[in-house]
């Protein structure tokens, strides 16, 4: 019977030095970049307007804003203000879901040709760069101040993201089906309607309540170049100096956007529970 | 069970067709699938195409429905009236069944069963869903599979072989002049797979509608089957067509 014998292990060998260039990755350096920059940009601000003292610039003016102007005339002057706001977002985002629903077919690869995607997308593209504030100031030029001018600025505005947004839900779609239906004689707008749209239908109304809320932010600041709704109330009491009714507008605002931001948030984690759930059973 | 066909809005003669295929060929990945297939498929027959897997009956059944160009040869439906047509422009006339069943899994089962009449409307009569006579009768043919109780549960939500009665329905419900199934049993218990040949063969007798049918279970075949197709892997002009049942009395 032969004798287990015990053997040595083999000896650890060192352990390898990891060069310095194998911690160059992406993640690495641009964080080295972004600090360099900052500390760039540090310097060169240093040394502007030394002379004031911030700290007591600073109470000074958080005094004016305390306690808020919550008045009769003053809130009834911001609540109709909101409510412009809030009505501007509505027919901006119902005219930007309209347009968008076109175009985002256009900017579908698996829909449409290939130069008619290019085109759109382009054109969506160069909407997107433009912000919200400049889209305000070119309505204002156009259409003259007024809420009109809002819902122009903002319903540019949102098509470059809804477009971008909605052809991506009809691209994440499995074409087949659609495909089928046509195979058994179905024209194009039914084999969209019931092959396609079904699966896009979720992905595109969580998209919508989105910028639906994101239109509502946006509102509220437009005003400050012209364009209606609570902004413009927010610039002419700062223009007046009116700060305890300028803190009212802010907590007005602060209010309808946290409101709005948990609302939207619940129903479109509901909505996208959905997607996921159907997604799974797959 | 045929209570549901019986009142068809489509005259009967215009509704049947019979398949030729002239020397049709299929090349694809440097071989060929099948080669000089020609075949004449009166109305009402129930042909079954058999062979192993990847020897190209789902290409075939595609070549058949216009979904893929033939490499050589041709598809042409006649009808009784004499008129000869190409896959595409008969399309409104082939009830598909596909092999991944291709429903809409988000809408309801109902809805996917009406999508076979699809053709039968222009898109804005459809806009706003389905007149109440062809729900109604869509909802029968789901009640003839056992799928009554799913009528508004979305297909993502059945099993698989709920899914695949589905899309039987929906073959069936459309009353094509010919059924082209791509294994439409595959899922299916034995209980259901006997109703599902047996609809498809009822629909062959009785309508005149024929069907082929992509098949595995050589039982099946010898069972429902008037013909049986085999394609060759090996030598792809060597296609078989074998008569499996007597002629019926013409």
């Amino acid at each position: 019977m032969p004798a287990i014998r015990q053997t040595q292990p083999p000896p650890v060998p060192p352990l390898p030095r990891l060069p310095w260039y194998a911690r160059l990755n992406v993640v690495n350096v641009t964080f080295i970049l972004f600090i360099l920059a900052v500390g760039v940009a540090g310097w060169r601000m240093r040394g502007e307007a030394d002379e004031i003292d911030y700290l007591a610039s600073l109470w000074g003016f958080l005094q004016r804003f305390f306690p808020p102007d919550l008045s009769a005339p003053v809130r009834n002057q911001v609540f109709s203000a909101m409510v412009e706001t809030i009505e501007i977002a509505l027919l901006a985002t119902f005219n930007s879901i309209v347009i968008s629903f076109v175009l985002s077919i256009g900017a579908a690869q698996n829909i449409a040709p290939k130069w008619i995607v290019v085109t759109v997308r382009m054109m969506l593209n160069g909407v997107r760069t433009i912000p919200s504030l400049i889209w305000a100031l070119l309505a204002v030029v156009v259409a003259g101040p007024g809420p009109l001018a809002g819902v122009i600025a903002l319903t540019f505005y949102s098509i470059g993201y809804l477009g971008k947004f909605y052809s991506e839900a009809f691209e994440s779609v499995d074409i087949e089906v659609a495909r089928g239906l046509r195979a058994i004689g179905a024209d194009p707008i039914q084999a969209f309607q019931y092959g396609l749209w079904p699966h896009a239908k979720p992905l595109v109304w969580s998209y919508s309540l989105w910028m639906l809320e994101y239109n509502i932010r946006s509102a509220a600041i437009i005003g400050y170049v012209g364009a209606g709704g609570i902004g413009l109330q927010l610039h002419a009491y700062q223009e007046f100096g009116m700060w305890s009714r300028f803190c009212t507008v802010l907590l007005c605002i602060l209010v309808v956007v946290t409101l709005l931001d948990f609302l939207g948030e619940t129903i479109r984690r509901r909505i996208n529970r959905r997607i996921a759930r159907r997604t799974l059973s797959d | 069970m045929l209570k549901a066909f019986a009142d068809s809005t489509v005259p009967r003669e215009d509704r049947v067709a019979t398949i030729h295929t002239e020397s049709l060929g299929l090349h694809q990945q440097g071989r060929w699938l099948f080669r000089n297939l020609t075949i004449q498929v009166p109305p009402g027959t129930f042909v079954a195409v058999v062979g192993p897997s990847g020897v190209g009956k789902t290409s075939l059944l595609a070549c058949l429905a216009g979904m893929r160009n033939p490499t050589e040869g041709a598809v042409h439906y006649r009808m009784s009236n004499g008129t000869g047509q190409p896959p595409l422009a008969f399309r409104r006339q082939l009830g598909i069944i596909f092999q991944r069943l291709l429903l809409t899994e988000n809408a309801p089962v109902l809805t996917n069963v009406l999508c076979g009449r699809l053709q039968q409307f222009h898109f804005y009569r459809t806009l706003f869903g389905f007149p109440a006579a062809l729900r109604k009768r869509a909802f029968e043919i789901l009640h003839d599979l056992g799928m009554s109780a799913y009528a508004y549960t979305s297909v993502a939500q059945v099993s698989g072989g709920e899914q695949q009665r589905v899309a039987i329905a929906r073959a069936l419900f459309q009353e094509p002049a010919v059924y082209l199934a791509d294994e439409p049993v595959s899922q299916l218990d034995t209980y259901l797979t006997g109703r599902v040949l047996g609809l498809l063969k009822l629909e062959a007798l009785e309508q005149g509608r024929s069907v082929f049918c992509v098949l595995h279970d050589a039982t099946l075949v010898a069972r429902f089957a008037d013909y049986s197709l085999s394609l060759n892997r090996e030598e792809p002009g060597e296609w078989r067509l074998r008569r499996l049942a007597p002629e019926a009395e013409s």
